[in-house]
């Protein structure tokens, strides 16, 4: 028989006449029984209605196993379907899975609230950081490109002689302090300030501009493999951790686009003149760890308000909260 | 780690040094300290040989220290005398020295425990025992404890007694000799093996006095 299977494995030519074979089948049992049914015909004799009912009797009889070989023949040529497409497409209906096992609306609408949520959170996040403008650059927000003064701001360029004279005279303002500058990384100034025997600052200087602070304790490596100064890594302590927040906020804080200098040096004021370090710099020396206070008294100006942070280590090993006042 | 303090922990009436040391570990787990694993500091003695001794000098007794927090470490020393900080392979020199001085193995003293961390504090709570033979724990519970990133001694002794208060209550201990001796240096690794040490002897006369004496 022509083979016109449209896969290798499934004869759909035998496949028809298989379906054929089996209607065939079907009507030729259903012969066998009508002729049971019916009985003998009315003949003269009785033996030949015998005969005669036999002899359909045995006719129906060979057609269906006729008909049940054919079957057999046909459905040995019609093979077996292919693994890979047991039932072709109505096969993949069986993959559909269980509407109420995927929580797809649930999901949905959770993630409708949270990106609501977000926005909201946004919004208020944006309106209170646009109160407090962190922006250090001497020009007014909103003035257009073509407005904005074509020559750089003076104080961003600065000749280097000049940085190393006020660095070294802010050194000579305190005994316990010493300020050691290097130039690494071209013009910018990295500064490694010791205090005492108690806590090591690097600061990053950008021409008069101080660009970050990290503060490590006294025991702590400052230098990388290669000998340079690192930048980079946090200090291994909590403790340390958090003032170096501090110090960022004060560096965050001070901001005088025209006279850096006067900057620099309230933050290295600051940095020593607050009730954290006792005048001998015994830090460390407190008298109840429950209230560990560390309080950065800015020097009020025309531009500077007061700020005071309160760092309290609470009792029985609650979390370290920075509580801010005023 | 910074400035460490070594002391004895007092057993309570009527509760043995386990127990002791299990109250300590749930007062500190309550506080919200991290357990971080073990910890063990051990202590062997070395008498100088007599051979080696001049008329009429006692042999003196040299400690040789292990201690788990600095493990590539071997600290020996004299009882008022300097401590050296050597490599591990300390030990085998030992052994080829043994010529001039000879090992009291029973006098072997070592204290092991669980190791505590809580923000930058570190507390080692453990219990000391002594020889190798089948002699059972001595009567004694140490705790040694640091603030991690102070490394002058008299600075920070006032915060390590805060810290100290508010776990182990009325029982704190007063300031070691140690940091009387050292002003204003740093403080090192050597500094808390000497606490070590003294406090081990001080457990090891407690234990030749007869045992009624002691509870």
């Amino acid at each position: 028989m022509a083979d016109g299977a449209l896969s290798p494995g499934v004869n759909l030519e035998a496949f028809s006449q298989a379906i054929a074979a089996i209607q065939a089948l079907r009507s030729s049992v259903t012969r066998v029984f009508d002729c049971l049914k019916d009985g003998m015909r009315n003949k003269e004799t009785l033996e030949g209605r015998e005969k005669g009912f036999v002899a359909a009797f045995q006719e129906s009889l060979h057609s269906v196993s006729r008909d049940l070989g054919e079957l057999e023949r046909l459905s040995n040529l019609v093979g077996k379907p292919s693994e890979s497409h047991p039932l072709h497409n109505s096969g993949l209906l069986s993959l559909d899975p269980v509407q109420d096992k995927t929580p797809l609306y649930s999901q949905l609408l959770q993630a409708y609230k949270w990106s609501n949520k977000l926005q909201y959170h946004a919004g208020l996040a944006s309106g209170l950081l646009n109160q407090q403008s962190l922006k250090r650059s001497a020009n007014q927000m909103g003035v257009s490109a073509k407005r904005r003064p074509k020559a750089q701001p003076t104080t961003l360029v600065l000749p280097p002689q000049y940085v190393d004279d006020v660095i070294s005279r802010i050194d000579r303002m305190f005994p316990e302090m010493s300020i050691q500058l290097s130039r690494p990384n071209g013009t910018s100034a990295m500064l490694l300030v010791t205090l005492g025997k108690v806590l090591k600052v690097i600061v990053v200087m950008r021409s008069l501009f101080i660009d970050r602070t990290i503060v490590k304790g006294y025991n702590e490596n400052v230098y990388t493999e290669d000998g340079k100064l690192d930048i980079w890594s946090k200090s291994n302590y909590q403790v340390f951790q958090k003032v170096t927040d501090h110090a960022t906020t004060a560096l965050l804080h001070y901001q005088l686009p025209q006279m850096p200098d006067v900057v620099v040096r309230s933050f290295m004021v600051s940095v020593l003149e607050n009730t954290f370090f006792q005048p001998d710099l015994s830090v460390f020396a407190v008298t109840d760890i429950r209230q560990f206070c560390c309080s950065f008294n800015f020097p009020s100006s025309s531009k500077l308000e007061t700020v005071i942070l309160c760092v309290s280590y609470l009792d029985r090993g609650e979390e370290l909260i920075p509580i801010p006042l005023g | 780690m910074g400035v460490t303090c070594v002391s004895q922990v007092p057993v309570a009436e009527g509760k043995s040094v386990q127990q002791t040391v299990e109250l300590l570990a749930r007062r500190l787990e309550a506080l919200g300290a991290d357990k971080q694993g073990t910890f063990g500091v051990d202590c062997e003695t070395y008498h100088t040989a007599a051979t080696l001794g001049t008329q009429g000098q006692t042999g003196k007794l040299m400690y040789v220290m292990h201690n788990s927090e600095y493990p590539l470490s071997c600290f020996a020393l004299f009882e008022n005398g300097p401590c050296l900080v050597a490599d591990a392979n300390f030990d085998t020199l030992m052994v080829k020295l043994k010529g001039f001085f000879q090992n009291a193995k029973a006098n072997k003293i070592e204290s092991r425990g669980t190791r505590y961390q809580y923000c930058d504090f570190l507390v080692k709570l453990g219990t000391v025992t002594m020889g190798p033979s089948a002699r059972g724990p001595c009567p004694g519970a140490c705790l040694g404890w640091g603030d991690c990133p102070c490394v002058i001694p008299n600075d920070c002794w006032n915060l390590l007694m805060e810290f100290m208060q508010s776990f182990m209550g009325s029982h704190t201990p007063g300031i070691p000799s140690v940091f009387g001796s050292k002003h204003d240096s740093t403080y090192s690794p050597g500094d808390t093996m000497v606490q070590y040490m003294e406090l081990f002897n001080k457990i090891r006369k407690q234990q030749q006095v007869p045992v009624a004496g002691i509870r």
